[in-house]
């Protein structure tokens, strides 16, 4: 009856990892169980099939270029992240200006001001709730990289 | 040669240099790694470049005493891992029809006399059926040829989990193998 300790000494053994003395003492266990012997043979046979294969690698000229893209990637983050933080402090600016001259003018009628500040406060919560799913979800993606 | 952890630390000091020798020094390794994940060449080449990305972002949060490679692997088997979901979402076959070639017959193994296209199909589809953290251990012990000090290492987990996870990563490989050939 195998245990778990069987399992592993027989990967162990397919593979050449075990030591001397465990080499020695599975090959005693392996002469008297036949359900040994037949998961042997079972993995020498998955082992004599991955062995006759490999990995398709990819053409000389794609290793050539691989810096080149890579290069071009790193220099697009920064890019991103410029036009990202510029168009934020544009928008920024613009809400602040469009909304002083909104509520600073006597002749806006309250119901404009009420609707654009209904609005606003409408896009700030819709905005707070998605980043608060990403960053919920962005947690629960690390948990899994530690669970392995 | 300088480490790896000495040049994650120049990439951290924005050293594009550094970034580019430990891209030269590990760019198949990565492919390779993400290849054995997922399956499908073009992804695995765009994944390992967005692990190097990952590194040059990242290095600030790179532990100097910790060995680089366990690290970068977990940024791969990760990226492979979040590739692998989406994909699931949008198509439910796990293997790529386009890329049935990413597993070829070895050229220069004595074993290719007993391959043929039925046992090589049968391999990739049974491949894919595993779950990740099967496909994972194959691939580093069978097609990457890594010891299993190196896989425990790469992995940090003990080595006699290393055993175990591959007693049973093979059993199941086999009986989808099994399942296809009947």
């Amino acid at each position: 009856m195998m245990d778990e300790r069987h399992r592993e000494l027989l990967a162990g053994y397919v593979d050449g990892e075990l030591s001397e003395k465990e080499r020695e003492a599975f090959e005693k266990e392996l002469a008297t169980s036949a359900e040994l012997r037949a998961e042997l043979e079972e993995f020498r046979k998955l082992k004599e099939v991955t062995a006759g294969m490999k990995y398709a690698d990819l053409p000389d000229e794609v290793w050539e270029n691989y810096w080149s893209n890579l290069y071009r990637k790193t220099e697009r983050g920064l890019g991103w992240i410029l036009i990202s933080l510029g168009a934020v402090i544009l928008l920024s600016f613009g809400l602040f200006e469009a909304f002083s001259a909104l509520y600073a003018n006597p002749d806006n009628p309250l119901w404009l001001k009420v609707g654009v500040s209904g609005a606003a406060l409408g896009a700030v919560i819709l905005l707070v709730s998605f980043a608060r799913e990403r960053i919920f979800a962005y947690n629960r993606e690390r948990y899994r990289e530690v669970d392995r | 040669m300088i480490a790896d952890s000495e040049l994650v630390m120049n990439i951290k000091a924005g050293n594009k240099k550094a970034l580019q020798a430990l891209v030269e020094r590990h760019k198949k390794a990565a492919y390779r790694m993400a290849l054995g994940l997922v399956g499908n060449r073009d992804d695995a080449y765009d994944i390992s470049q967005e692990a190097f990305l990952r590194v040059y972002r990242s290095a600030g949060t790179y532990d100097q005493s910790q060995p680089f490679l366990p690290w970068f692997y977990t940024i791969v088997a990760n990226l492979s891992r979040t590739w692998l979901r989406k994909r699931k979402r949008t198509d439910h076959r796990m293997v790529d029809v386009d890329d049935a070639s990413y597993l070829l017959i070895s050229e220069d193994n004595p074993e290719r006399s007993l391959i043929n296209k039925e046992t090589i199909n049968a391999l990739r589809n049974a491949l894919m059926k595993l779950s990740f953290e099967d496909r994972e251990i194959i691939t580093l012990q069978h097609f990457r040829g890594m010891s299993y000090d190196e896989i425990a290492e790469l992995l940090d987990i003990p080595r006699g989990t290393v055993m175990s996870r591959l007693y049973y990563a093979r059993k199941r490989l086999a009986k989808h193998m099994g399942r296809d050939d009947g």
